[in-house]
């Protein structure tokens, strides 16, 4: 009951308190002079948002790679010690070439079959329930999705009727069932598939949408002139939709380094499938904080390079404004 | 006589061709919606085995796939919604999920609105400099800032209370709504501003009446966005309230996995009752998914 | 204009400052709700299904005497404890004790109370009635494995399981139990049937009954020095008794021996890897676990019968001079807030009262020596624990929690690909020489 009712007080009381902040304050701004009015107001409006990502996102980012530095217990400094185990070690390794694989893969799949998928559906006419079909994924957890594909991954001893639907369907052409998720050759590949299936909805849909924006004219020309579907595809399609495509892209990179659910629902980063994001959840449950904390900055370091990209386009748009 | 004969027949043959030609189309056709059937099944199927294998008991599930509930005996049983439901902590953490994703949802909107309307409307030094952190901020991964949050919580003594998700999620989802809010606010026309201005409106007033009425589309479509991914959410609720009687469902599904030996099959009716929100989500109010994700990646 | 602002500023002002006052208010009561008192005790415990309807039958006769009411809380990740204790957040009043490494260490800041001072006069009765072997230190110095620091014991004991057990069909299997593992891996299975099951899946947990049967194979094979060594991280890894360890369980994990190979093995969970062992075909002989797998089995199959369906025998000597060794393990509480709820629930639970409903709902023996079990299997493992020399623990759950994570999938790794021994036996030298500082 107390749970209840300071859920309600949060969502009554929070609108409220800054519906308050904003009438009180403007109230006092509008009594200073003007010049000083311009200066303060703004930084009074915004100072919510500012304040939150400050706490909770420039302030930690900045303690903790400086916590990487140091020892668990954060008492002394201890150089590259944690990176070196993190370069080291056979398991911290294999989780940066898993992440690896992630990248490349679950980046290009999701990309390469949203692109696809639209433009197939483009030329059906249940095109709208299709969508639906495939984009079902996506608002459902990756916890879900998790146990769902558990399920299409099982294994039964080999003989034995098989209850997991990909291992019965190889076994109506007399394959043998395959332990999907514990042999090394077939488990990264399963948890992408899992990723790539979770999201290629989201890409397909943004796709779609830019796809519908180009001319029917440029492409009946095209056609006019000869030119078959798929040349159509490669030489006027995609590059018309390439803005969008790195748009996508993008988003998917920081995705696939970012991946936790996944494998941590799913095998728990056994038989070598761990990733940089589960490695560091584990060095942080066991109060290896230090050691996680370079895990982090490896993440991080990463992901700076999009970061660049990312800051360089929203000033190219700014200026475009 | 003649004249007619030869119209018929020429008509003749003109149909004869196009139903030929028609059939050739369809079969030229048959290919691309057996790939998009292949498509589609790919990704309905699993879904679909998942939400039947719910509705069947444990020996069922572990002895035969899902698929032969298609033959008699079907086999239907509520068994596993019973066991999981009366599982502890399951009911609880249903709640939870509630209980924390609504306020997080609103919490961090209503700060987001605020904070975009500044940077859309308002005029001050170091504003470019705040957006670009902002920008960069909605590339860093959750993961670079668990322990230190973590540690302010504890010293604050807010860990493994409410309270600490809902401003962690507000924290870390700030950057991108504030990106998305104020580019639309941004393009609000500046006429309604500054003629409410010359009306005598402060800005609290053009913030309050027009601003944000005139935002609602926009706040209403990253209102389901950031609902879900609040209800999905393992990663935070794991970190900061992992052995919390307060965390949410997803933490314990997580957990059920260990304390319940007996495997998976346990988890079909968890898994479609954690499913159920957002797939009702999605399906009533598709529209404004779809809009707030394409409005949000696909610049006009 | 004017006015509707100065209305709407004052409602809001109003309402607002309301809203902070409200939230500051209910934010102070919706945290932890330790209420350490003498009507309500707060719980921890990391069991689940069975085992927790177990712990809530248990506790059903105690709430309604003493008038008590017990929060219980399931917390399966143990270093949630740890977390709140760094943190000083607050304790529940009982919870498991905490991991090797922090006993000593909590118990000096105060952060455990004695089990002297929860049982009181009861104590000696306590001592009395248990397991020795669950009880004293041999040497009368520490003892962190069972809580014994500086002279007084921080865990109190409820249950305890044995391990290593090998568990077969009576129907299937009827000839005389061997002697020796020697003897053991000589007999022939009947066509179509492989002489193990096993199941090592667990999700995070994955490997642990892989654990189980190398350390009993372990403390039998080269002694409990080498034992005890070995968790202590001061026993090598590439070291010849832990290597020889690996290569004997190996032989019982093979192709040739487990039931649907390695792979299903390591697929199935460890609560089905005994159907084979009752289904038409039996698909094999003998199933190594430990006494809790009753409840599984009966879960598959609700009609067997204790004794007359299936029964185990004691894990096979490996080399006679040590074959006083059994492992085993424990469950444990220990009081972290001294109230008199809290102390009541502990007395009650070193009761026989209590612990024989926990032996009722099965799949376990109480701490208890003179618990009667109507169960002639639970009987006989009684008799294996009260006849141990040594109750040896399991080595994974008291190494580091790094070394013990390696040590499972180092387990599920050599399963998989016998070859990769040596590699895996190096790679965990590596991890034991930064596992142990701290």
């Amino acid at each position: 009951m107390d749970q209840i009712i300071t859920a309600v007080v949060a969502v009554v009381g929070v609108p409220l308190v800054l519906f308050g902040y904003i009438i009180l304050g403007e109230r006092v701004i509008e009594r200073l002079p003007e010049s000083l009015q311009g200066w303060i107001r703004p930084y009074f409006w915004a100072l919510p948002a500012i304040g939150f990502a400050t706490i909770f996102m420039v302030y930690p980012l900045v303690k903790t790679v400086i916590l990487s530095f140091r020892n668990n217990a954060d008492t002394t400094w201890v150089g590259w010690d944690n990176y070196q185990y993190f370069f080291t070690f056979p398991d911290t390794l294999t989780s940066l070439r898993n992440s690896m694989l992630w990248l490349v893969f679950y980046t290009f799949f999701s990309v390469f079959l949203g692109l696809i998928i639209a433009i197939l559906l483009d030329r059906v006419r249940y095109e709208s329930l299709a969508k639906i079909a495939i984009f079902l994924p996506v608002p459902i957890s990756a916890v879900a999705a998790s146990i769902i594909w558990k399920f299409m991954f099982d294994y039964q001893a080999p003989g034995t009727v098989q209850t997991g639907t990909l291992n019965a369907l190889i076994g109506t052409v007399g394959q043998g069932p395959i332990p999907w998720l514990v042999n090394s050759t077939t488990n990264n590949a399963a948890l992408i598939f899992v990723g790539i299936w979770s999201i290629t909805g989201f890409c397909m849909v943004i796709i779609s949408a830019s796809l519908k924006s180009i001319s029917t004219e440029v492409l009946e020309a095209a056609r006019i002139d000869g030119a078959n579907e798929f040349q159509i595809v490669r030489l006027i399609v995609t590059p018309l939709l390439w803005p969008t495509i790195t748009v996508v892209g993008t988003t998917m990179i920081i995705n696939a380094l970012k991946i936790f659910d996944i494998p941590y629902v799913m095998t728990s980063g056994a038989y070598d499938t761990d990733v940089i994001a589960t490695q560091m959840f584990r060095q942080l449950a066991t109060s290896h904080y230090a050691r996680a904390a370079a895990v982090g900055v490896v993440l991080f370091v990463a992901i700076v390079p999009l970061l660049v990209v990312n800051i360089r386009r929203f000033q190219q748009q700014e200026e475009q404004r | 006589m003649s004249v007619t004969t030869t119209t018929r027949e020429t008509t003749g043959a003109r149909a004869t061709v196009s139903t030929l030609e028609r059939l050739g189309y369809r079969l030229q056709r048959l290919p691309l919606h057996l790939v998009i059937a292949i498509f589609i099944a790919i990704w309905i199927v699993p879904t679909l085995g998942l939400i039947i294998n719910s509705f069947r008991s444990v020996q069922d599930m572990s002895s035969a796939g899902w698929w032969t509930v298609l033959f008699p005996p079907h086999g239907f049983s509520l068994a596993s919604y019973q066991q999981v439901l009366q599982t502890e902590n399951v009911a609880t953490s249903i709640v939870n999920s509630i209980l924390i994703t609504i306020p997080a949802t609103v919490i961090q909107l209503a700060i987001a609105t605020m904070g975009a309307y500044a940077f859309a409307w308002m005029k001050f030094p170091g504003k470019d400099l705040f957006f670009i952190v902002i920008v960069g901020l909605m590339v860093v991964p959750i993961q670079m800032t668990l322990i230190p949050v973590l540690q302010i919580f504890k010293a604050t003594g807010l860990a493994g209370t409410f309270i600490a998700v809902w401003l962690a999620h507000s924290g870390y989802g700030l950057p991108f709504e504030v990106f998305l809010l104020r580019n639309y606010l941004g393009g609000l026309p500046r006429e309604i501003f500054e003629s409410a201005e010359v009306d005598g409106a402060g800005h609290a007033v053009r913030f309050l009446r027009i601003a944000v009425p005139m935002t609602v589309p926009a706040i209403a479509s990253l209102t389901i966005f950031v609902f879900l991914g609040v209800w999905n959410d393992l990663l935070v609720s794991l970190t900061y309230l992992g052995s919390s009687p307060n965390r949410p469902f997803t933490v314990v599904i997580t957990q059920l996995v260990t304390s319940l030996g007996g495997g998976w099959q346990f988890l079909t009716a968890a898994a479609v009752l954690q499913m159920s929100l957002p797939l009702a989500v999605f399906i009533f109010l598709q529209r404004y998914f779809v809009r707030g994700i394409t409005s949000g990646s696909v610049k006009g | 204009m004017t006015e509707v602002l100065a209305r709407l500023t004052s409602r809001a002002v109003a309402l607002g400052l309301g809203g902070l006052m409200l939230i500051a208010c209910t934010a102070g009561g919706g945290g932890g709700g330790g209420g350490a008192s003498s009507t309500d005790v707060t719980v921890w415990s990391a069991w689940g299904g069975q085992e927790l309807k177990a712990f809530q039958d248990v506790l059903k006769p105690f709430e309604q005497k003493e008038g008590i009411k017990v929060h219980l809380t399931t917390v399966r990740d143990a270093n949630q404890l740890a977390i709140n204790v760094d943190a000083g957040t607050s304790l529940p009043d009982i919870a498991p004790g905490p991991s090797i490494d922090k006993l000593k260490d909590w118990v000096s800041k105060g952060v455990m109370k004695p089990v002297e001072t929860a049982l009181g006069d009861k104590f000696n009765d306590y001592i009395a009635n248990t397991y020795p072997a669950l009880t004293t230190s041999t040497g009368g110095g520490d003892n962190l494995y069972i809580g014994i620091v500086g002279g007084k014991h921080y865990e109190l004991m409820v249950k305890t399981q044995v391990k290593g057990l090998i568990w077969y069909n009576k129907k299937v299997f009827t000839a005389a139990a061997p002697k020796t593992l020697d003897e053991l891996l000589a007999i022939q299975p009947p066509a179509g049937a492989k002489l193990f099951c096993a199941g090592f899946e667990s999700g995070d947990a994955s490997g642990w009954p892989a654990s189980d049967q190398i350390d009993n194979i372990i403390m039998r094979q080269s002694g409990d020095k080498v034992y005890t060594d070995w968790i202590n991280g001061k026993q090598k890894w590439t070291s010849p008794e832990i290597k020889l360890g690996y290569q004997t369980f190996l032989k019982t994990v093979s192709a040739a021996t487990v039931y649907g190979g390695p792979n299903t093995a390591l697929s199935t969970n460890f609560g089905r890897a005994g159907k084979p062992l009752f289904a038409s075909t039996p698909g094999c002989l003998f199933l190594e676990q430990a006494t809790f797998i009753t409840n599984f089995f009966k879960e598959d199959y609700p009609n067997l019968v204790a004794g007359t369906d299936f029964d185990f025998f004691a894990h096979p000597s490996v080399n006679p001079q040590y074959d006083g060794n059994v492992n085993g393990f424990y469950d444990q509480f220990a009081m972290y807030n001294d109230t008199p709820a809290a102390r009541k629930l502990m007395q009650y639970m070193a009761t026989a009262d209590a612990q024989q409903i926990w032996v009722k709902a099965g799949g376990t023996l109480g701490a208890i020596k003179s618990l009667s079990y109507t169960d002639p299997i639970f009987k006989r493992a009684a008799d294996v624990a009260a006849s141990a020399k040594n109750l040896l623990v399991t080595a994974g759950d008291f190494m580091p929690s790094d070394m013990q994570h390696a040590f499972w999938k180092s387990l599920l790794n050599v399963t998989k690909n016998p070859g990769s021994l040596d590699a895996e036996l190096k790679r965990l030298d590596q991890v034991q020489s930064v596992a142990y500082k701290t």
